[in-house]
């Protein structure tokens, strides 16, 4: 994408002011989308997208600018802008660049390019087709699939170089299902990093019968209780409570500002034994795995906890060095338009020994959380809001009728502390997280996991 | 700079052949933001961009494709990307550009003395509302965050049918995020101001809210579960407007994915209640001469005295509907990379009479609600179920109280737009399409332990 001796002109125009360190960050998106609505294919949309950012590091400070012409002037310039901020003779210099070789590979056999404009909406027709052939209450089927090639190109002043070609597949299908006046939606969205062959693994018929499938049960429901009470959360959702209300507190950019409720907890018993939670961006193929992060670090696997005991904070490479914790290659962003920022890739409650059976059988009177929305986190105080988007009622042992509205509210401590029963099952569920304003793709998994006493918010009066 | 995106788009504009309609928007935006930290910038950003997206129809087909190299290769390989893509869309009666129609500028969108600022003066901005939020109570311990941002952008759009016109517009705006602590326990505070240019940025008023905010949550409990009178805060109301917004949108309506589809005429609000876009009001972020594709703006009454008038329009929603059906002027662009869709300018509830202090002391006794979330899960525009997480205040004799956390509140968004007993004279636009004011609500459950 640009010459070695392109870089390091830039890098040395970016170091030119005082800074201690300086990077190059450029890529080039190419990516298809095409959206099904109302039974026909709404838009096909080619996107080409490319740019580089210059950013200059002193201390905690940095300096960032960014252009999307990728031309040697235009990076000279953007690296002139990013120095412009310190006014200092120069203090370091650019190494000679070492191309860093990646240790895992997220391996590509269907090139999304290659595929043909109408197989990508026979795709999406297949897709609309079952999920309305599941039932006749499935009003309004939405269908889309995309990719992306991203070609990334990252150097330091460091000597280090890393070149990655990462491609992204994702499937979605959006349902929504009506019976005498109520509305209920469902969604399923798997995503990998890998090419065209996801559809095999998730072909499109499977991901829109279980959209339809939750659409079409919520229908029944009834609005759900509110109290304290178990919750038994379902295979892959206890997933997403971990990554919003404990992952995000370990992100080190909060933890170093003591902005987190897991600052100082490093070492510290916080759940029982059986739990273990990583980060893990190694994983092959996985919707939140890289080969190098967005500063070029080698994709690592980090333990969060460890047998209950707070372990690990995921850093990039500037909290790295501030708080004098190793590089866990976790330095993320959006785009050449953003900075990195602590984030997490694929974020796992490991499974246990429980059957998951078992554990509704286990739980007289409670919850059961088939699948979540999104959720939202206060990080000072770990606390939270997640949307129960399929629940349901656990009566005498066994999960009985479906109830909507329903929100859990707690703290990623207080979760983590009170998770009693771990199931030997696992499920990814994939999505895009949000943080000052930047979405990166991310893996959340976990077992079918109990929480022995959580506050359920809903409209359906005292449990 | 306006020039060269006028000629990029008139020159695509200009390729189509027999047939087909032809549609280029090119946007060119500078922007800059300082976070200041502990006396320090933190992290400084520069940067410029721009970009093209070409939208080609013909015979009721759509196909779309956006490019950053806006080389003459670029261009013309995103045009061609545009023309294959309309081969395998559906038809579909909203696949129409819009007729060109004269439009008239719009005064004050774009400040020359922000297109000048010394960026010194941006970082000199950052650093004063980091210490002073600091220095506002002695309970704030840390600055989680303070920032300055600002935008210039240039909008330029152009069609095979004669749209044609350009503007530019300039946005500056700070905020700041105070933590304080005592007891071990740690709250949080946001406060925002946003102006056309940073002379007009006031931080004293966001350094001391923010830090305010903080403070009095210090010591929240979980409050017992009660129906009360809630009064959401302005920073909060625009989250609630938002998921009404997307039903209020006439291709969320088309789709039968709105709550509002077959209630036009219908009582869904307070009587009294009159719910505003105004894409022409200069005050407010979203004001722009025409939109995402070259409409003039207009101000459009949705709910007046709280009956349900009409749905927010773009050329394809309008076409769809047919008849009499005209677009609002409402088609709105995420960035060049997305086709048109629907949203609002700059929504409202109109004023009343009443600040915060008076809907408070109107109510006598419930919660003020300072902060929601869950929003994006909690709410669901198709259905109106509403639950979300609510922090803030109890108040008594219109007197604010103990703060209280871990709270929820639940109801069905009509429910809610109906129990809105007074809109405060609080209203102010910060950095999104959607304005807020102080909301009291007659009664809501807020379920806590």
């Amino acid at each position: 994408m640009l010459e070695d001796a392109v870089v390091r002109k830039v890098l040395g125009a970016a170091l030119a002011t005082g800074g201690e360190w300086a990077e190059v960050y450029a890529e080039d998106r190419l990516s298809h989308n095409i959206r099904l609505e109302d039974r026909r294919v709404e838009e096909l949309v080619t996107g080409r997208d490319r740019g580089a950012g210059v950013r200059v590091v002193k201390g905690t400070a940095s300096a960032y600018a960014y252009t999307n012409r990728l031309d040697t002037e235009a990076l000279l310039e953007a690296a002139r802008v990013a120095a412009a901020a310190l006014r200092e003779p120069p203090a370091a210099e650019v190494r000679d660049l070492r191309r860093r070789q990646p240790e895992v590979r997220h391996p590509v056999a269907v090139d999304p390019a290659g595929v043909q404009r109408t197989t990508l909406a026979e795709l999406v027709h297949r897709a609309d087709d079952a999920a309305r052939g599941y039932d006749p209450a499935v009003a309004q089927v939405t269908a889309g699939y995309g990719d992306v090639r991203q070609q990334v190109l990252i150097a330091n002043s460091d000597g280090f170089s890393t070149l990655e070609d990462r491609v992204r597949t994702r499937f979605v299908v959006q349902v929504v299902a009506v019976r005498d006046g109520v509305v209920q939606t469902g969604f399923d969205g798997p995503g990998r990093s890998m090419g065209f062959e996801l559809l095999d693994e998730f072909p499109p018929e499977e991901v829109a019968r279980r959209a339809a499938e939750r659409a079409v049960a919520m229908l029944d429901s009834k609005p759900a209780p509110a109290g304290q009470m178990p919750v038994v959360i379902a295979s892959g959702n206890g997933g997403v409570l971990f990554h919003e209300s404990s992952g995000h507190g370990m992100e080190a950019d909060l933890i170093a500002k003591e902005a987190s409720v897991y600052t100082g907890k490093q070492g510290k018993q916080i759940g029982d034994e059986r739990f273990n939670g990583v980060d893990d961006a190694t994983v092959e193929g996985a919707w939140g795995s890289f080969a190098f992060d967005d500063e070029g670090t080698p994709a690592q696997r980090t333990v969060l906890f460890e047998a209950g005991v707070c372990t690990d904070y995921l850093t990039d490479l500037i909290r790295a060095r501030q708080l004098g914790l190793p590089a866990s290659g976790n330095g993320r962003r959006q785009s050449y338009a953003e900075v990195p920022i602590p984030r997490m890739t694929n974020t796992y409650v490991l499974p246990g020994d429980d059957d998951p059976e078992e554990i509704i059988r286990q739980t007289p009177r409670g919850l059961y959380a088939k699948s979540l929305g999104g959720g939202q986190v206060n990080p000072v105080t770990g606390e939270f809001v997640f949307g129960v988007v399929e629940g349901y009622l656990i009566e005498n042992g066994e999960v009985t009728s479906p109830v909507r509205g329903a929100n859990l509210v707690g703290d990623g401590p207080s979760v983590v502390a009170s998770v009693d029963a771990l199931g030997n099952d696992f499920t990814v569920k994939e999505g895009i997280c949000g943080k000052e304003g930047q979405g990166v793709p991310v893996g959340n998994g976990a077992p079918t996991m109990r929480i022995s006493q959580m506050t359920v918010g809903g409209t359906g009066g005292p449990a | 700079m306006t020039v060269e995106l006028d000629a990029i788009v008139e020159r695509l504009a200009a390729e189509a052949t027999g047939g087909e309609g032809v549609e280029a928007y090119a946007e060119l935006t500078t922007e800059t933001s300082v976070t200041a930290f502990q006396g320090e910038v933190e992290r400084l950003t520069s940067a410029s961009s721009s970009g093209v997206g070409v939208r080609v129809v013909s015979d009721g087909r759509l196909g779309y494709a956006y490019t950053a190299d806006l080389s003459d290769e670029g261009l013309r390989e995103c045009l061609a990307e545009a023309r294959a893509n309309l081969e395998v869309s559906g038809e579909d009666p909203g696949n129409v550009l819009p007729d060109a129609a004269a439009y008239e500028a719009l005064d004050g969108l774009f400040d020359t003395r922000q297109a000048e600022a010394d960026p010194e003066r941006k970082v000199a901005l950052a650093l004063d509302l980091e210490a002073r939020t600091r220095a506002a109570d002695p309970k704030v311990t840390q600055v989680e965050s303070a920032r300055y941002g600002d935008v210039v952008g240039e909008v330029a759009v152009a069609s095979s049918i004669g749209v044609a016109g350009s503007f530019a517009v300039t946005h500056a705006w700070c905020f700041s995020v105070a933590l304080a602590t005592e007891d071990g326990q740690s709250q949080m505070g946001y406060a925002i101001d946003a102006a056309r240019a940073l002379d007009d940025l006031d931080i004293g008023p966001v350094a001391r809210e923010a830090a305010d905010r903080a403070v009095r949550m210090l010591g929240a409990t979980k409050p017992p579960t009660r129906t009360v009178p809630v009064v959401f805060d302005r920073m909060v109301a625009p989250s609630l407007l938002g998921v009404l917004l997307t039903g209020l949108s006439a291709e969320e309506v088309q789709k039968r994915r709105s709550l509002f589809a077959d209630r036009l005429g219908e009582r869904v609000g307070a009587s009294g209640l009159r719910l505003v876009d105004d894409g022409r009001l200069v005050a407010g972020p979203g004001a722009a001469p025409f939109d995402g594709e070259g409409v003039p703006t207009r101000r459009t009454v949705l709910i007046d005295d709280g009956v349900l008038q009409c749905f927010l329009h773009n050329t394809a929603t309008a076409a769809r509907d047919g008849g009499d059906a005209r677009s609002t002027g409402n088609a709105r662009r995420g960035s060049f990379k997305s086709t048109p869709g629907v949203s609002a300018h700059n929504l409202f509830l109109e004023p009343g009479d009443l600040d915060q202090a008076g809907l408070l002391a109107r109510a006598g006794e419930g919660l003020l609600v300072q902060d929601v979330s869950g929003v994006h899960s909690g709410a669901n525009p198709i259905t109106g179920d509403f639950s979300v997480g609510v922090s803030g205040l109890l108040f008594r004799d219109g007197q604010l109280a103990e703060p209280v956390r871990e709270a929820t509140v639940a109801a069905h968004l009509l429910d809610i737009l109906k129990g809105i007993e007074a809109v405060g004279s609080d209203l102010r636009f910060t950095t999104g399409s959607i304005g807020g004011s102080s909301l009291l609500i007659g009664e809501m459950t807020v379920a806590g332990a």
